[in-house]
């Protein structure tokens, strides 16, 4: 029946700015991908309960949690990259629109995780929604990604050495993206601060993102369709 | 206009705003035909206006196209289809006649593709047209006596081959199930003929043999053997014959013709051509092993259908779901059917050895429909997990996980609101009862979707519930700082590895001060424990903060762990710091698996080891370890297929491009002129190297893919040889533990029945000592607390040995059904490894009936 319903345009509705390439290739690079891009997620939504979903749809390589550039916290979208391209196909299908952490979710094709992209950059803590379950939220960290131990530092010794010893790995092809050196420039601001869940949010507070708000400010996404 | 008459055939049979909201279905057909011969009309006009080719394309190409697709994807209305198609005939002969060819082409190509939904579903398109006065009933009955013969030839041991009865049973089932939809005019029109045709299928049925389907049944009776039961063939005839002695009345087959019949006994009725079916898959061996391979083959491509209508599409349920739902809320039959939704789609999602759509599907089709029908479908929902609920403690074990990660991801889209009053009394049940499991698997995967707090919340009407969440996730560093114990070697230790870390120490040198400063004083065993629970504290925020500690300092680990008794300690170490998440635990040593830091066998021996073991029944813990263990070894090897098959396409290029560069350069070279008398290249020098640098780059490129097609299949064979010893070791731990605890069987050959209940709970529990298993005392006493037993009727009485040896025998046939392919290639090394000896009969039969293979005696189990 989906031949008789479908709808053409569905791939390449959004378009990636930063995709440096023409429309052919964009649409061929997302027809290819195993990446895909969730979006409209919870500030507190951790990578474990993505992985529990998504996990449903196949084999996960990696999560990259989209990050607000200056808390080095969580800012409500994520890239979930599988070994298989049916996998990421069935994660669109079939995890799109449906509830993670009670927000609707939204998930599409990605073109191709690359190092930079994680850092969203809209207004962040965007909704100031209804206060609904206020009590139970609070109890919630949010995760600290910035602190001594760093997955987007760069790592310290040479590449060729860190390939070495592991011979032929189970799905684990390490170097699927090479991540560039990236230093923020704030790291002792930020270090060891695992934020208390009450101190100094008041003005961003991500909490307020309640169920059914809209986040279009936040991810990079929105961003992009209305330039 | 165009648009119109393909709206008017999608929503035709709908009640919808097409249609003026209109449920009178004869106006639908009137209204469609009209519009139809309108566009045909004008477009007659329009030929004379010079747009002869694209018109006649519109008029006699899509619409015929569009029309079979219709019927198709949307075979519920087929009935609808054929009266049109009824109509168009006595305007349009040839058009109909096209439509009857084009489908038996189809239907021919389907046969022999084995497309099996296409097929049945052509032969109910060919009923509905033949009750449309398209095609002549005749043609009808020649199709299914074809059908008849071929089934019948393929169970002949001579001319056919057994193993495959189940594609002569599809053939036959394909004609009983499209007998609802052609039953009554065949009956009518050509009553010897329809007679010739039952009487066939009666010796058919006669003459095939039993399905006894233990292997794909969601549950398990007591004896799993049942000879008196029918199989999915024999009940379905008996329906049949109960619908031909009733007169061919179905309420839940539309029939739009007959208001039409005086206008639609005015056309010409058309042949059919003559269909062939493929020849049968003759047996190629007298071994046991082949056959039984055989068999496993034909199962797997015809599978056995489930007790179900099929009226509704969800197989081309895909991207347009949202059109899915509604189709299956307004379904063109006079009575309410959710009940048999619900049936259909639970029936799907349980179907073994597979779904026909991955499981996670199933909760987005209920979502919709729960949407869809806000009134009606919930509470449907509820009936549904209430019913299986009640038959948990049967179902089978894969059928179990399924509905477990089905449920909890339901509840998460819904506010994880559930009565779960409704359940309480389950905490009062034995700790390996299957309802209290199930329950406390369903809180554990909907914590992991949401949080803790709010899970503890969503139980709070039923408080007693609060005893089955697993511990609030967190890490358990035995190292962690505080003022008490910072002394200890350990945390000495801990600190300064946390402090090259943080100083972004190279590995080597980290790898060195384990060498120098931690092993010669301590010990391996001790450093393991070190290095490994202060990698994993480092790597505790996320998972990619664990695979980040892995990627970066998996080699230290590497270092400590190069046999399998460290890998063991290492998963110990793993188990111990995420003592209270089996999510991070199974994560970790799954990662783990992927930098070959812990090999699969080693995780088999870990899983099989005693403190996993003794979970075996009270937890999905270790099973979900063990799954994701095997899986990815599996997985590892289809990637490897695929990439192999890919590079030999890619070499395949690559060998052409470089053949072609050489002979453009060899050509290029050949071309000589005579200068000075002496002969001489003729073209320019430049062009020459050009075309060099092209024959070498392609020479190069081909020779590049050459070896990393060499390379991959060497890794292939590894990966084959591995997971070949993976099932010999799987199946080894399987024989070694469930032979420690089965009762044995008793002198007379009894075989113990292991649900036996109530009368054998003493005899368990002492057994169970002697088995190192120990009845849970806090329980005990919880139990006795509870006012005079008020919940005798929950009670459940199956001992804790017993339900240990149900539930791993259970996992035992779910690992060998779903890995029957894999296992069947090797199946002759397991015969003469394993399945050796004196083997406990339960043990045989739970590992052969997820083969479906017959035993030696020739009898299935």
């Amino acid at each position: 029946m989906a031949s008789l319903f479908k709808d053409p345009s569905k791939l390449s509705a959004y378009r990636d700015r930063r995709f440096p390439g023409t429309q052919e290739e964009y649409e061929a690079a997302l027809q290819a991908s195993t990446t895909v891009y969730i979006g409209n997620m919870s500030f507190y939504t951790t990578e474990e309960q993505a992985y529990e979903l998504f996990s449903r749809a196949g084999e996960i390589k990696k999560i990259i949690m989209g990050l607000d550039k200056n808390s080095k916290t969580p800012c409500g979208f994520c890239f979930v990259l599988y070994y298989s391209r049916e996998d990421a196909e069935d994660a669109v299908k079939y995890i799109g629109g449906t509830m993670l952490d009670d927000r609707p979710i939204r998930v599409d094709f990605d073109w191709g995780f690359e190092e930079g992209r994680q850092w969203g950059r809209g207004r962040s803590g965007g909704g100031y929604g209804k206060m609904v379950q206020k009590e139970l939220e609070a109890q919630r960290e949010l995760v600290d990604y910035g602190g001594a131990f760093q997955p987007n530092a760069p790592p310290p010794y040479e590449r060729g050495e860190r390939k070495s010893g592991y011979g032929d790995s189970y799905r684990n092809d390490r170097g699927d993206y090479q991540r560039k050196r990236y230093r923020n420039d704030d790291r002792s601001a930020a270090e060891g601060s695992r934020r208390a869940p009450d101190s100094d949010q008041a003005e961003k507070n991500p909490r307020f993102r309640e169920k059914g708000d809209s986040d279009e400010e936040d991810d990079d996404y929105d961003k992009r369709r209305r330039r | 206009m165009s648009a119109g008459w393909r709206t008017l055939l999608l929503r035709i049979g709908d009640r919808c705003p097409e249609y003026g909201g209109s449920a009178d279905h004869k106006e639908h057909i009137e209204t469609c035909y009209g519009v139809l011969s309108r566009e045909y009309e004008h477009s007659r006009e329009a030929i004379f206006e010079l747009k002869y080719l694209e018109v006649l394309t519109e008029i006699f190409f899509l619409p015929k196209q569009f029309l079979l697709e219709c019927a198709e994807q949307l075979p519920h209305k087929i009935p609808f289809f054929g009266v049109l198609v009824g109509l168009i005939n006595l305007e349009n002969e040839d058009f109909a006649k096209d439509i009857v060819d084009t489908t038996q082409a189809k239907l021919q190509d389907a046969l022999h593709s084995e497309n099996r939904d296409r097929i049945r579903i052509l032969l109910r398109f060919l009923s509905g047209l033949m009750c449309s006065k398209v095609v002549v009933p005749n043609s009808i009955v020649e199709t299914f006596e074809t059908l008849l013969s071929s089934a019948a030839t393929i169970l002949d041991e001579e001319t056919g081959n057994p193993s495959w009865q189940p594609r002569a049973d599809f053939y036959v089932y394909c004609i009983l199930a499209s007998l609802p939809w052609g039953g009554p005019e065949l009956f009518e029109q050509v009553p010897d003929e329809f007679e010739r045709v039952l009487v066939g299928i009666q010796s058919y049925i006669s003459i095939r043999r039993h399905f006894d389907d233990i292997a794909f049944s969601v549950f398990e009776t007591d004896e799993g053997h049942s000879p008196n039961k029918k199989d999915f063939m024999e009940d379905l005839w008996e329906r049949i014959q109960i619908l031909s002695r009733s007169g061919w009345k179905v309420k839940s087959v539309p029939k739009p013709h007959l208001p039409f019949e005086a206008q639609l006994v005015a056309g010409k009725s058309h042949r059919l051509s003559p269909i062939s079916c493929p020849p049968p898959n003759l047996s190629q061996t007298n071994s046991e092993i082949l056959k039984g391979q055989e068999k496993h083959e034909a199962d797997l491509k015809y599978p056995q259908r489930l007790r179900r209508l099929h009226i509704f599409p969800t197989n081309q349920a895909e991207d347009s779901r949202k059109e899915c739902a509604f189709y299956l809320v307004s379904l063109p039959v006079s009575f309410r059917y959710e009940y048999l939704m619900a049936e259909t789609i639970f029936s799907q999602l349980l179907l073994l050895p597979n779904p026909p759509f991955r499981p996670i599907y199933y909760t987005l089709v209920i979502i919709d429909l729960c949407k869809a029908l806000p009134g009606a479908f919930p509470s449907v929902v509820v009936g549904a997990v209430h019913a299986l609920f009640d038959r948990i403690s049967n179902m089978d074990m894969e059928c179990r996980t399924r509905l477990i990660l089905w449920f909890s991801h339901h509840l998460s889209n819904f506010q994880f609101i559930w009565p779960w009053q409704e359940w309480s009394y389950v905490k009062d049940l034995p700790r390996w009862a299957p309802q209290r499991v199930f329950v406390q698997e369903v809180l554990e995967r909907e914590i992991r979707l949401s949080y803790f707090e709010k899970i503890k919340q969503s139980i709070e009407d039923a408080a007693e519930l609060e005893e089955l969440l697993p511990p609030k996730a967190g890490p358990n560093f035995k190292f962690l700082s505080d003022e008490s114990t910072e002394n200890t070697d350990g945390h000495k230790l801990s600190k300064e590895l946390v402090g090259m870390v943080r100083g972004k120490k190279n590995v080597r040198d980290i790898i060195l001060w384990v060498e120098e400063h931690v092993i010669p004083t301590n010990g391996a065993e001790f450093a393991l424990d070190v290095v490994s629970q202060t990698l994993l504290d480092i790597g505790s925020k996320s998972f990619t903060h664990l695979i980040t500690v892995l990627e970066r300092y998996g080699q230290i680990i590497s270092k400590l762990c190069p046999n399998e008794e460290m890998q063991l300690l290492l998963m110990d170490e793993v188990g111990a710091y995420w003592k209270n998440s089996t999510q991070m635990t199974a994560i970790a040593i799954d990662r783990m698996m992927g930098y070959r830091l812990i090999s699969n066998l080693a995780i088999v021996k870990w899983v099989f080891s005693p403190a996993n073991v003794e979970q075996f029944h009270v937890s999905d813990r270790p099973w979900e370890i063990l799954r994701n263990a095997v899986s990815k070894t599996y997985n590892r090897i289809s990637d490897l297929r695929k990439e192999i098959q890919s590079l030999k396409k890619g070499l395949q290029v690559a060998k052409e491009v470089s053949a072609k560069a050489t002979k453009e350069l060899e050509e290029a070279k050949s071309v000589l002129e005579i200068v000075e008398g002496q002969p001489a290249p003729a073209e320019r020098p430049g062009r020459l190297r050009r075309l060099q640098a092209y024959a070498d780059k392609a020479k190069k490129e081909e020779v590049t893919t050459e070896e990393s097609l060499e390379a991959k299949g060497a890794l292939l064979a590894r990966a084959l040889e591995e997971s070949k010893e993976l099932l010999k070791l799987l199946f080894k731990r399987f024989v070694d533990v469930l032979t420690e605890r089965l009762p044995a069987v008793s002198a007379d050959g009894e075989i113990p029945n292991l649900r036996a209940g109530y009368q054998n709970v003493n005899f368990a529990a002492q057994d169970l000592e002697t088995a190192t298993m120990e009845i849970d005392n806090e329980n005990g006493a919880d139990k006795n607390s509870e006012p005079n037993g008020q919940n005798t009727k929950n009670d459940y009485n199956v001992g804790e040995l017993e339900q240990w040896c149900l539930c791993t025998l259970g996992y035992l046939k779910s690992f060998s059904r779903q890995y029957a392919t894999e296992i069947w290639s090797q199946i002759a090394m397991l015969d003469e490894e394993v399945f050796v000896g004196d083997i406990h009969p339960l043990i045989r039969k739970a590992a052969f009936s997820g083969l479906c293979r017959f035993t030696n005696e020739g009898s299935q189990l």
